[in-house]
């Protein structure tokens, strides 16, 4: 077997075409047109960067099918792994079963996890000391934009794979509504992936929010972040639009909307955010991308534009973008918690409804990361109290999963464990909201390390700790096998009083006066200690994943067989046998009660045709 | 509705596990369903394109407009709308079986989108000055700049509505669609509509709103 | 069959002309009276018609025969 048959060097290779036949096309434009310079770095890395992801697409096959259908030839669906191939290849190739695609997604998920934690620990290093040590200012400016979009990627990619792999099994489904969408949209991942990492070498400084004017002045590796993001973006765009269409016509019959397993409403009001607000940042980034091409004025004041429109665009998108991250996994904890607390989900149709309130909400409060902007002070106080808003429905999130568990049986494998961890986090994250919302104190704090300490405990709270459960919980679905449980403590009993510690030290050297963003701080602020423990517990968390990669590689060849349902969920996947087959469900399913009635007598959720009794 | 997905999910089933074929008709009938929600759901998303865009033109010009010609405003507002009359005579026909409205219908649509996106390059962008001296840059000043990005965006999607039609054009001609399953040409129809939505707004956006300012 | 399809052809040629007359409002109102709130109200009516009759959005709730 050739290294050619794997999908992903084809795409690969097809990039590298596709870059370097953008960069020939520009300059033989620029010879035959008589300009000078013959070469203008500019139009030529960009019309490369689009060109490359073009030639990553074709060469990796994600355009085959939809090529054939316009000349007419009809495309059977092949299930399946490919012919004549050992059956892992399809992981590197385009394949359009749900689940390849769910696992493509979370693993490409934890690498870039795992690429943007090593940025972190990086210039966390860098920190633990005043002055320079081992980073110039711009290195570490780079290494400090490469995390955030790094990272936000590892979380969409993370997203994407729970939502893949689990939606359809919890509807009962065969597969999504479109599946050579989903391969497509999964696909559109790599050469984002590799035009970010690109954008490495030219180096860039902007942080993830990458406002003008810095970003109109900047290196050409801006480009690189506008094209890579914009990729994105319509990978979240095109995945979303297939989950709503998969959660709203591909349920079993007597599943109403609110049969369904809670997931699923997680994931149908992030879709809805992902579907709408995705496009604004891509607006916002060709923008800034057009007014470095062609001088376009849109953020000059010179030309009668101004940054501040700029904000508005990127925030539109990157505010709701936070409820992305989080609401998948806030689901994940109410999907997870009724389990193994062997009661019912306290108050299913709130928090169903508070997912929607949320990503509703959310789309009104932008606002609030531009009180130190300049923008009309007029628009401060309403930003803030639609913020405070959000508290709500959020609250209502808090008291059903306090709910659910009060009385209950509670046991604590890894993944209850890192559920409870999830919550601990997500109300550190959750308690320093408010404060940024209000505008008297957020002046104070703007851009300190105290947001920084907020958002990282939103953001591990709302999308780490829930993943980390999610790959363990479903692990033995995946797998057919169980994880090492001692491992899986250790992780969490490792990475949980760091994170704390983490959380706590990001925020008190915050208020004491540290900024974030920037190489090096003056000693007389006395946070250099803060910053030791920051860093310590850095390497830790860092650390304890290590430990959590080492358990799934591990455990996938030597861990016990832990059959259909060792956790004695409810839910559809669990009544099928593990690893799920090629084709999941033998026979359709039809529910005839709700998802979560845990330890009420005689109460059924699903009944699968054909099969023997399930109850 | 729940009926319908029971039937598409023994369908789907006893297709793959069966030696004999599932009924067709619902597996199309639901995939057909899907196909629409899909399309309209990326229709949802592109409002929100097209909608940031009207804003980023109310946010810079406020109540001032760039001087533009009102002539081609409105030669090329109506091009559009006629090709939206074509195109929906297309998919009739289509419906009707009435084959030669159908492909006439499309070939009328592809060359009206045409002389709409000559009527953007020449007139409002000023392309080949040979023919016509457009007074607009996209780097003078936000009104160039605009003018340029809403006109752009939405001539790319014009551009890619005509090759779709091509298509959709070719394929019917070689039999592929029927008046009973012609999905194809309805998503080409109602994605050539869209855009012909999108200019709606654009147009008073554009031209009509606000003082002129020189 | 053929009256039928005659009447939907006559539709699409209403609608279209229904269309022409609010554009031709819309270029003298905005020559003569450029009211952003009429001019947008104005393109919301011509919206909603080709939402209507030319998108027809209604077959997303509407089970109706193949198409
Ligand atoms: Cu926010």
């Amino acid at each position: 077997m050739s290294l050619m048959s794997l999908g992903l060097v084809r795409g690969l290779i097809g990039q590298a075409l596709g870059t370097l036949a953008g960069l020939f096309l520009v300059t033989l434009i620029r010879v035959l047109a008589g300009m000078d310079p013959i070469w203008a770095e500019e139009p030529a890395w960009v019309t490369g960067a689009v060109l490359g992801v073009i030639g990553f697409l074709i060469g990796v096959g994600a355009l085959t099918d939809w090529a054939k259908w316009t000349v007419g030839i009809p495309t059977p669906l092949h299930h399946g792994p490919p012919v004549g191939k050992p059956a892992w290849v399809r992981y590197f190739s385009v394949d359009y079963n749900h689940k390849v695609i769910g696992i493509q997604y979370g693993v490409t998920g934890l690498l870039m996890l795992m690429i943007g934690g090593a940025f972190a620990v990086i210039f966390r290093t860098e920190l633990s000391r005043t002055g320079l040590q081992f980073l110039s200012a711009d290195t570490y400016n780079t290494l400090l934009s490469m995390h955030g979009w790094a990272a936000l990627m590892a979380i969409l990619l993370g997203i994407g794979g729970m939502a893949n792999y689990l939606v359809p099994l919890m509807l009962g489904a065969e597969d999504m509504a479109f599946p050579r969408l989903n391969a497509f949209a999964y696909w559109l991942n790599v050469p984002s992936i590799v035009l970010l990492m690109t954008s490495l070498f030219f180096g860039w400084d902007g942080g993830w929010t990458v406002y003008p004017p810095l970003s109109v002045i900047g290196s050409v590796g801006y480009q690189f972040v506008f094209y890579s993001i914009f990729t994105l973006g319509l990978s979240s765009v095109l995945g979303s639009l297939n989950l709503i269409a998969t959660i709203l016509r591909m349920r079993p019959p007597g599943m109403t909307l609110f049969r369904m397993p809670i997931f699923c409403w997680a994931i149908l009001a992030t879709s809805m955010i992902q579907l709408t607000a995705t496009q604004l940042i891509g607006l916002a980034f060709l923008m800034v991308s057009f007014e470095r091409l062609l001088g376009m004025g849109f953020f000059d004041f010179e030309k009668g534009g101004t940054p501040i429109l700029f904000q508005h665009l990127f925030w539109f998108y990157s505010h709701p973008a936070v409820y992305i991250f989080v609401l998948p996994g806030l689901g994940i904890i109410s999907e997870i918690l009724p389990v193994f607390a062997r009661k019912p989900l306290f108050g299913y149709r709130w928090i169903a409804l508070s997912s929607l309130a949320i990503a509703l909400v959310g789309f009104l409060v932008w606002g609030h990361h531009m009180f130190t902007s300049g923008y009309a002070e007029y628009l401060r106080v309403p930003f803030m109290l639609a913020t405070l808003l959000v508290a709500v429905p959020t609250g209502v999130k808090f008291f059903s999963w306090l709910g659910t568990i009060w009385g209950g049986r509670l046991t604590f494998p890894t993944p209850m464990l890192f559920v409870l961890g999830a919550i601990s986090v997500f109300l550190i994250g959750g308690l320093s909201g408010p404060i940024l919302a209000t505008v008297a104190s957020d002046l104070h704090l703007h851009d300190s390390y105290f947001v920084v300490g907020h958002f990282h405990a939103t953001i591990f709270g709302g999308f780490t700790f829930p993943f980390f459960a999610a790959i363990y919980y479903w692990y033995p679905k995946i797998t057919g096998r169980m994880y090492n449980e001692a491992m899986g403590k250790l992780h969490f009993w490792i990475m949980t009083p760091a994170f704390w510690m983490m959380s706590i030290g990001q925020m008190s050297v915050g208020v004491m006066g540290m900024r974030r963003r920037i190489a090096d701080y003056d000693p007389a602020l006395g946070v250099e200690f803060g910053h030791i423990l920051v860093t310590i517990a850095g390497f830790a968390i860092a650390f304890s994943i290590l430990i959590m990669i080492y358990n799934l590689l591990h455990s996938a060849e030597v861990g016990k067989v832990a059959g259909a349902n060792p956790w004695r969920s409810r839910s559809p996947e669990w009544q099928i046998p593990s690893p799920v087959p090629e084709h999941s469900f033998a026979a359709p399913i039809a529910v005839v009660g709700e998802p979560y009635d845990y330890g009420l007598p005689n109460s059924t959720y699903i009944r699968m045709a054909g099969a023997a009794g399930d109850d | 509705m729940s009926a319908a997905t029971a039937h598409a999910v023994a369908a789907a089933h006893a297709g793959h596990h069966g030696d004999h074929h599932a009924p067709a008709v619902d597996n199309y009938k639901e995939q057909l369903r899907n196909n629409r929600l899909g399309l309209w759901l990326f229709f949802i998303s592109e409002t929100f394109l097209f909608g940031g865009l009207l804003a980023v033109r109310f946010f810079l010009w406020g109540d001032h407009r760039p001087e533009l010609d009102q002539f081609i405003g409105l030669l090329v507002t109506s091009v559009l709308l006629l090709s939206s009359f074509t195109m929906n005579l297309a998919e009739k026909g289509m419906e009707h079986g009435d084959m030669k409205t159908f492909s006439r219908g499309l070939l009328a649509t592809a060359v009206l989108g045409t002389i709409f996106l000559l009527g953007v390059l020449v007139f409002e962008w000023g392309l080949f000055p040979a023919i016509y001296q457009g007074h607009l840059t996209p780097w003078d000043n936000v009104y160039g700049a605009v003018v340029f990005a809403m006109t752009g965006m939405h001539a790319l999607h014009v551009l890619s509505g005509i090759v779709f039609i091509f298509i959709v054009w070719r394929l019917g001609r070689q039999g592929h669609y029927t008046p009973q399953r012609h999905w194809g040409v309805e998503a080409c129809a109602i994605y050539w509509h869209f855009v012909d939505l999108v200019w709606i707004f654009f147009y008073p956006a554009l031209y009509l709103i606000g003082t002129p300012v020189h | 069959m053929n009256e039928k399809r005659a009447a939907a052809y006559r539709l699409s040629a209403t609608v279209a002309l229904v269309l022409a007359v609010l554009t031709i409002i819309e270029y003298v109102a905005g020559v003569y009276w450029p009211s952003p709130v009429v001019l947008m109200l104005l393109a919301l009516f011509k919206a909603v018609a080709v939402l209507n009759y030319f998108m027809h959005v209604s077959r997303l709730w509407t089970a109706e025969e193949e198409h």
